[in-house]
C-alpha cells in the first residue's frame, strides 16, 4: 500500500509540475509583446527618438553600459542603499513584531504608536533627515528602512499571532530552550509572512530609494537617470531604467522565488 | 495492577489538586481537590462533562501549568515543569508543518541533543510501530487526520517516556480511522507497558482502553468516582460486560450533566448571574 501510495503522490506531483512549468513562462510572451509594440512605435516614427529611444537602441546602450565602471558603481550604490535599508528594517521589525505577536500587553502599548508612525509621509521626512545627517547614502538608507519597517512589522506580527498555541505546548513538553523555540518554532512558523513582508517592502523601497536619489541628489542610479535626462541623453536614461528593472526581477526570482518554493512545499 | 509496584511509590499521583483562575475572593475554582494515583503501566481515562477542567488537569500533569494548591508527583517527585519522561499527544495533532514526518518524530530527541544517527533509528522504529513506515519524507499537509495523529503518537513515543498524556487524541479523527488507531494504541500500551492517561468525552473509548476510569464532576472538577475496568483485552464493544460498564459510567455522567443543565437554567435568574459569570469560561 505504501509503494502504491507514494507512486500516486509522485504522479500527482509530476502533473502539477507540468502545468506550473508551462504557466511559469507565460509572462515571457506578454513581455515580448510589449517590447515589440515599443520598437514599432519608435521605428514608424510615432514618437521622436529624442523623447523615446527604440527598444533595440536601449538594449544596446545597456549592454555597453554594463562595461562602464561608473554606471555599474551607480547601480551598486542604489542596490546597497536598498539592501541596507531593508536589513535595518528587518533587524528592528523582526524582534519587535514577534514580541508584539507573543505579548498582548506589549502589542497594545506599541502597535498603535507604530500605526501612527506608519501614517507619516515617508518622503516628506527626507528634508528633515537631510538636515540631520546630510545628503549622503545614510539619508537614503534611513528613509528606506523607515518605509520597509511597516509592511514587515505588520505581516510578521500577524504571523506570530497565528501560530497555534499547541505548537508552543509541544515545544514546552519537549523542553525546548528559548533560543530553540525561536529558531525551530517561531522563525519557521512566521517565515511565510516574513517573506510576504520582505517582498512588499522590497518593491516599495526600490521606488523610495530611486525617488530620493532623483530628487535629493544622493548618488545612485536615480541621480544617474535624472542627470542623463538633463543632458539630453534619453537612451542612457532608458538603459538605466531597464537595468533597474532587470536587477529587481533577478533578485525577486533568486531570493523570493526560492523562498516561495520552499514554503509551498509544506504550507497548505 | 491495582497494587503499588515495587512497594516504592505510584508512577503518578495527584494530591489535593486545586486550580483557580483569577485572584478575586469570590472566584470559583476550576478544579477542586482532585486526588488520584496511577500505577506504572496503567491505562487511565479521565472523563467528565465538557469544560469541567479535564484538559487543564492533563496540562498540569505535563508541567505546562501549575496547580494553585496541592501537588502532582511523578515517581515520588513533584512535577515542576515539563519532564523528559512525560510526553504528550494533542487533539489538534500539533505537528510542525514545515517539518517532514521524520522531522516531527525526531523533534523531542533533537531537543535532548541525541545524535542524528540514533534519532533516525528511533524514528524508524516508532513510525513502524504506528504503521507509518515509508512515510517519513512526506509533509503533514500530505497526510490524513488519522495519519497525522499517528505521527503525533510516534513523536510522543520517540523520547521513550514513562507516561504518555493524551488530550482528546482521537476526537478530531473520523470514527472509522479512530477505531483502528485506538486498537493500535491498545497494542502499543500492551507492548511497551508505559503509563497512558487519556482525557476524553467518549465513554465507549474510555471503556475500550482503560484499566481505570476517573469520572470528574461538572465544574468545579472533583473526582466523582474512580472505576476499575477489569475486562479482558482485546475488548469487545458488544460484550455484555462492556455494555454494563458503559452504562454505569453513562449514568454517573448523566447526573453531572443534569446538574450542569440545572445551573444553566439558574443563570437566567438575575440573582444568580454573578455566579454564572464566574463559571463563564467553560
Amino acid at each position: 500500500m505504501s509503494a502504491a501510495f507514494s507512486k500516486r503522490m509522485l504522479s500527482i506531483k509530476a502533473n502539477v509540475h507540468h502545468t506550473v512549468a508551462f504557466e511559469q513562462y507565460l509572462w515571457l510572451a506578454s513581455l515580448a509583446g510589449i517590447f515589440l509594440v515599443w520598437e514599432a512605435t519608435v521605428r514608424f516614427g510615432m514618437v521622436p527618438e529624442s523623447k523615446l529611444p527604440s527598444f533595440t537602441a536601449t538594449v544596446a546602450t545597456l549592454v555597453a553600459s554594463l562595461l562602464d565602471k561608473g554606471f555599474l558603481m551607480r547601480v551598486l550604490q542604489s542596490f546597497l542603499n536598498l539592501t541596507g535599508g531593508i536589513l535595518v528594517a528587518l533587524a528592528t521589525a523582526l524582534p519587535l513584531a514577534i514580541f508584539a505577536g507573543l505579548r498582548n500587553r506589549f502589542d497594545s502599548t506599541m502597535t498603535p504608536l507604530i500605526m501612527l508612525a506608519g501614517a507619516l509621509p515617508d518622503i516628506a521626512l527626507l528634508p528633515v533627515l537631510v538636515l540631520w545627517i546630510g545628503r549622503g547614502s545614510a539619508a537614503a538608507i534611513a528613509i528606506a528602512a523607515f518605509s520597509a519597517f511597516f509592511p514587515m512589522y505588520f505581516t510578521i506580527r500577524e504571523g506570530t499571532k497565528d501560530i497555534p498555541k499547541d505548537l508552543f505546548h509541544v515545544a514546552a513538553v519537549f523542553n525546548t530552550s528559548r533560543a530553540d523555540t525561536f529558531r525551530k518554532l517561531i522563525l519557521p512558523a512566521v517565515s511565510p509572512q516574513l517573506f510576504t513582508g520582505l517582498r512588499l517592502a522590497y518593491d516599495f523601497v526600490w521606488e523610495i530609494v530611486l525617488a530620493i536619489e532623483i530628487f535629493s541628489g544622493v548618488t545612485g542610479i536615480g541621480s544617474y537617470i535624472s542627470g542623463a535626462v538633463e543632458a539630453g541623453e534619453v537612451t542612457q536614461a532608458f538603459a538605466a531604467i531597464l537595468a533597474v528593472g532587470v536587477l529587481a526581477i533577478m533578485i525577486d526570482r533568486l531570493v523570493f522565488g526560492r523562498a516561495e518554493k520552499w514554503i509551498r512545499r509544506w504550507m497548505d | 495492577m491495582d497494587q503499588e509496584v515495587d512497594g516504592l511509590s505510584y508512577q503518578m499521583e495527584l494530591k489535593n489538586v486545586y486550580k483557580e483562575y483569577g485572584q478575586t475572593e469570590e472566584s470559583m475554582p476550576a478544579i477542586q481537590d482532585v486526588s488520584f494515583a496511577l500505577n506504572r503501566g496503567e491505562f487511565a481515562c479521565i472523563v467528565g462533562p465538557s469544560g469541567c477542567g479535564k484538559s487543564t488537569l492533563l496540562r498540569m500533569a505535563a508541567g505546562l501549568d501549575t496547580p494553585t494548591a496541592g501537588e502532582i508527583q511523578f515517581c515520588g517527585e513533584p512535577v515542576k515543569g515539563p519532564h523528559p519522561k512525560i510526553s504528550m499527544v494533542f487533539q489538534s495533532f500539533a505537528l510542525f508543518p514545515w517539518r517532514t514526518v521524520e522531522g516531527n518524530v525526531e523533534y523531542g530527541l533533537e531537543a535532548q541533543r541525541v545524535p542524528k544517527a540514533e534519532r533516525i533509528d528511533s524514528v524508524e522504529k516508532y513510525l513502524d510501530m504506528v504503521g507509518l513506515a515509508g512515510y517519513s519524507h512526506l509533509y503533514p499537509k500530505q497526510l490524513s487526520g488519522g495519519m497525522k495523529q499517528r505521527v503525533g503518537i510516534a513523536r510522543a513515543l520517540a523520547v521513550d517516556p514513562d507516561v504518555i498524556l493524551m488530550d482528546e487524541a482521537f476526537s478530531a479523527i473520523d470514527e472509522f480511522t479512530a477505531e483502528t488507531l485506538r486498537e493500535q494504541v491498545a497494542e502499543i500500551h500492551a507492548e511497551t507497558e508505559k503509563t497512558f492517561v487519556l482525557v476524553t468525552h467518549n465513554l465507549v473509548e474510555a471503556v475500550e482502553l482503560a484499566d481505570k476510569i476517573i469520572v470528574l464532576s461538572a465544574r468545579p472538577a472533583r473526582v466523582k468516582k474512580i472505576m476499575n475496568v477489569d475486562l479482558e483485552r482485546p475488548r469487545d464493544r458488544t460484550h455484555s460486560e462492556f455494555i454494563d460498564a458503559h452504562k454505569s459510567i453513562f449514568a454517573l455522567l448523566k447526573e453531572e450533566l443534569e446538574t450542569k443543565i440545572a445551573r444553566h437554567r439558574i443563570k437566567r435568574i438575575p440573582e444568580f448571574e454573578k455566579l454564572s459569570d464566574l463559571e463563564g469560561h467553560s
